[in-house]
C-alpha cells in the first residue's frame, strides 16, 4: 500500500498575527509537527505494518519545513517531499490543497492520503476534505479508529459530537485522523539518525505541470479581515445553594428578576 | 560539528524529554516505594532503542556519541534517576567493548546490546574500593578460560544480561572476561536492599566453573585493571549527568514551593535566606554539569578525561546530597515527609557518592593527578 500523509509544520508557544496580513506571523518561530498529524502518521506506520507499503510525507511550505519531515522520517516513515517555492507562498487551504492534490498526482498510484483532523494553529480542518474533491475520491473526517478489510477496502470510524459513524471506502480515499485514534509512537535515537539518511525530494511549482491561478495567494480567495482575540468579558457565576429547597427558592428568585 | 548532527543531537534530547516526561516522571515516586520498575517500563526503554543510543551503527546501534548520551541521561535523570542508573551500567559497559574487544568478540556481543543489558562487575564481599583484593578466579584450561567467583553491589545485576568480570590468573594477573547469563555455573544471588536508586536493580552474580573462550578476555591479561578504571571514568562522566538531572529537579521542587508558599504574605522566594538555599542549588546544578560536560568532551576529543571525570562524581554526588538537604529544608515539614519527592533524590544522589568509586578514592586520585602535574 503506498500512503502519504500531509504534514504541516505549527508554531511552538506563543504567536503573534501579523498585523498587515492579518495572518499568524510563522517567520522566526520554532515550529513543530501539528499534533493531529502525528497520529496520521502513526495511523500510517501502523498500517503499513499490516499491509506492507510505504509512507510517503508530503508538505507544502519553506525550507524551516524541513525539520518537521525530518521529525517524521524519526518516526519510521519512507521519504518525504516538500513543495517549497515561493510562487506557494500566501496560500489559503483552497490553494494548498490544490497544491497537494498535485504533488500527490506527481507521486502517483498512492492508495491512501491522511491528514490530521485539522491543525493547530489555524484550526480549519479544510485542506483534507478538499484534496479528496480535487481528487475526486472518497472521504472519511474525524476518524478514531481504521480498518483495512481486503486489499482495497477501509472502513473508518468517524467520531462526531454525539455519534459514531462507521464509513466503508473503496480505495484511493482521503482520511483525517483524530487524536483518540492512537498514541504515536517516540522518534527512537535509530530512526532519528537514518532520517538524515532518507530520500528527500523538494518540488518547486516548476516540477509540476500546474495552473498557476490556482496556487499561492493567486489561488486563495479567503481574505482575512479581522483576527482577534476573543473577548474575555467576564461572566459571572454564581453557585446554587446545596439544599435542594434552598437551590429552588433561589432559582426562582433569580428567573423572577 | 556538522548541521545534520546537530539537529539529531536535538532530536535525540527532545525524544528523550517526551520519553521521560511522559513513561517516566509520572512513575518515579511508585519506583522508589515499589524497589523496582512497574511491568513494561524496561522494555519500554528497550523497545524505543534506548539501549542501542550509543552502539555504533554498525552494530546496530543508533551512534550518538557520548556527549549526546551524556546529556539524555542528564534529563532523563530529571524525571527518574534510577532508570538513567540502568542505562548509564549499560553504557559505560558497551565503551569497554569498543575499547578493548576483539573484533570476534565485539561481532558477537555488540550487535545483542540493543536489546540485552551489560553490567561491569568488580566489587566483592571483600571490597570494593581495592580489587587488587578480590578472590574470582580464571584459569586457563587449554583453548578456555574456567572462572569461578562470587560478584556482588552489581548495577543492573539479575536485569543484565551480559557480564564482564575483574579475575585474578593463576599468575596473579588481573584480567576482565565476558560471561554470560546463559552459560553454565552461572546463576543470580541477592538483590540488595539499598536506601536509594530503588528502581536501579543492584545484585550479585555466582560464577562456578563456567567456561569461556579464550577470545571472551576483554583486552589482555594483566589489562583488568586500566579497564576497570577506564569503566570507572565512563561511569563518573555519566553519573555527573545523572546527579546534573537530579540537582535539576531538586532545584525545580524548592522554586515551584517558594513560589507558591508564604511567610505571611511574603513569598518564600522573596526571603534572602530562602534566595541563599536557592542560590547554592542552582551554583551546585551548574559546576556539576559543567564537570560532567567537560569530561564528556574530552572523552570524545581524545584528550584526557579521568580527572575531571573524578570531579564531577566527587562533587556532584556531594552537592546533590547537600543540595537536596537544603531543598528539604525549604519544604520544611513537607519536605521531611515521603509524600514528597525530595527525601529520595538525597538518597538517590547518596548512591554516587559510593558507586564506580568511593568519594575517598576519587579525591585521592585528583589530589595525586594535581600533585603530579
Ligand atoms: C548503587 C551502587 C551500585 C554499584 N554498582 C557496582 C557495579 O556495577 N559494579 C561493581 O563492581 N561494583 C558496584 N558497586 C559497588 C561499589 O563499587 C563499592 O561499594 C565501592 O567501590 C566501595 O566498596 P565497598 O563498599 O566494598 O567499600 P570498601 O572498599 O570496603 O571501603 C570502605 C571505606 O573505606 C574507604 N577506603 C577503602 N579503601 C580505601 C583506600 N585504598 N583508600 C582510601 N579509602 C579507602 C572507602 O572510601 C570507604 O569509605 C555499586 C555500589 C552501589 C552503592
Amino acid at each position: 500500500m503506498k500512503i502519504v500523509v500531509c504534514i504541516k509544520q505549527v508554531p511552538v508557544g506563543d504567536v503573534k498575527i501579523d498585523p498587515k496580513t492579518n495572518n499568524l506571523a510563522r517567520s522566526n518561530v520554532e515550529g513543530d509537527i501539528n499534533t493531529y498529524d502525528r497520529n496520521a502518521i502513526e495511523a500510517a506506520l501502523q498500517l503499513k505494518e499490516q499491509a506492507g507499503g510505504e509512507v510517503i510525507l508530503l508538505s507544502m511550505g519553506p525550507d524551516s519545513y524541513m525539520s518537521s519531515l525530518r521529525d517524521g522520517l524519526a518516526m519510521g516513515t519512507d521519504s518525504a517531499v516538500l513543495m517549497s517555492s515561493r510562487a506557494f507562498g500566501g496560500a489559503d487551504t483552497l490553494a494548498t490543497a490544490y497544491t497537494l492534490s498535485e504533488g500527490i498526482k506527481k507521486i502517483g498510484g498512492v492508495d491512501l492520503i491522511l491528514f490530521g483532523r485539522q491543525s493547530v494553529d489555524a484550526d480549519t480542518g479544510q485542506v483534507g476534505p478538499i484534496v479528496a474533491e480535487d481528487l475526486n475520491i472518497p472521504q472519511i473526517t474525524f476518524a478514531e479508529g481504521v480498518e483495512l478489510h481486503d486489499d482495497n477496502v477501509l472502513v473508518g470510524t468517524r467520531l462526531l459530537d454525539n455519534s459514531v459513524q462507521e464509513v466503508k471506502v473503496t480505495l484511493p480515499a482521503v482520511l483525517t485522523v483524530r487524536a483518540e485514534m492512537n498514541k504515536p509512537r517516540y522518534e527512537t535515537p535509530l530512526n532519528i539518525q537514518t532520517s538524515f539518511e532518507k530520500p528527500v525530494t523538494v518540488w518547486s511549482e516548476k516540477d509540476l505541470d500546474l495552473d498557476e491561478s490556482r496556487i499561492g495567494q493567486a489561488g486563495s480567495p479567503t481574505i482575512v479581515r479581522k483576527v482577534y482575540s476573543p473577548d474575555k468579558a467576564a461572566k459571572q457565576i454564581e453557585m446554587l445553594p446545596q439544599n435542594a429547597a434552598a437551590a429552588v427558592t433561589k432559582l426562582l428568585t433569580e428567573l423572577n428578576n | 560539528m556538522t548541521a545534520d548532527k546537530i539537529a539529531a543531537n536535538k532530536m535525540l534530547q527532545r525524544m528523550i524529554v517526551d520519553f521521560t516526561t511522559t513513561e517516566l516522571a509520572p512513575l518515579d515516586m511508585i519506583i522508589d516505594k515499589n524497589q523496582d520498575y512497574p511491568e513494561g517500563l524496561f522494555q519500554k526503554v528497550v523497545d524505543n532503542g534506548l539501549l542501542g543510543m550509543t552502539l555504533p551503527r554498525e552494530f546496530g546501534g543508533a551512534g550518538f556519541d557520548f556527549i549526546a548520551a551524556a546529556e539524555a541521561l542528564n534529563h532523563m535523570a530529571k524525571g527518574n534517576a534510577s532508570m538513567a542508573v540502568t542505562l548509564e551500567g549499560h553504557f559505560k559497559t558497551v565503551e569497554q567493548f569498543l575499547k578493548y574487544g576483539t573484533d570476534e568478540l565485539n561481532q558477537k556481543y555488540l550487535p545483542t546490546a540493543t536489546k540485552r543489558i551489560f553490567a561491569f562487575s568488580q566489587t566483592e564481599a571483600s571490597g570494593g574500593s581495592n580489587p587488587a583484593g578480590i578472590s574470582t578466579r580464571a584459569v586457563k584450561q587449554g583453548d578456555n578460560w574456567v572462572i569461578t567467583g562470587d560478584k556482588i553491589m552489581i548495577t543492573n545485576g539479575g536485569l543484565a544480561e551480559v557480564y564482564c568480570v575483574l579475575a585474578k590468573t593463576e599468575d596473579d594477573q588481573m584480567a576482565v572476561f565476558v560471561v554470560d547469563q546463559d552459560m553454565p555455573g552461572f546463576s543470580f544471588g541477592k538483590r540488595e536492599d539499598f536506601i536509594g536508586l530503588r528502581g536501579t536493580p543492584v545484585g550479585e552474580i555466582v560464577m562456578d566453573h563456567i567456561v569461556v573462550p579464550s577470545y571472551h578476555l576483554l583486552g589482555t591479561v594483566g589489562e583488568g585493571h586500566d579497564i576497570g578504571n577506564n569503566a570507572h571514568d565512563d561511569a563518573r562522566v555519566l553519573m555527573g549527568a545523572v546527579l546534573t538531572g537530579i540537582l535539576e529537579h531538586e532545584l525545580q521542587i524548592a522554586i515551584d514551593y517558594t513560589k507558591q508558599r508564604k511567610a505571611l504574605d511574603t513569598p518564600l522566594y522573596e526571603l534572602q535566606i530562602i534566595q541563599e538555599k536557592l542560590t547554592d542549588i542552582a551554583i551546585a546544578k551548574q559546576n556539576t554539569k559543567l564537570l560532567y560536560e567537560d569530561g564528556a568532551r574530552n572523552k570524545v576529543a581524545g584528550e584526557p578525561y579521568s580527572e575531571v571525570a573524578a570531579m564531577a562524581k566527587s562533587y556532584g554526588s556531594r552537592a546533590a546530597v547537600s543540595a537536596g538537604d537544603k531543598a528539604l529544608q525549604i519544604l520544611a515539614g513537607y519536605g521531611y515527609s515521603r509524600e514528597y519527592p525530595i527525601e529520595h533524590l538525597i538518597r538517590d544522589a547518596r548512591a554516587m557518592e559510593i558507586a564506580e568509586g568511593t568519594v575517598e578514592k576519587m579525591n585521592m586520585e585528583i589530589s595525586l593527578k594535581e600533585v603530579n602535574k
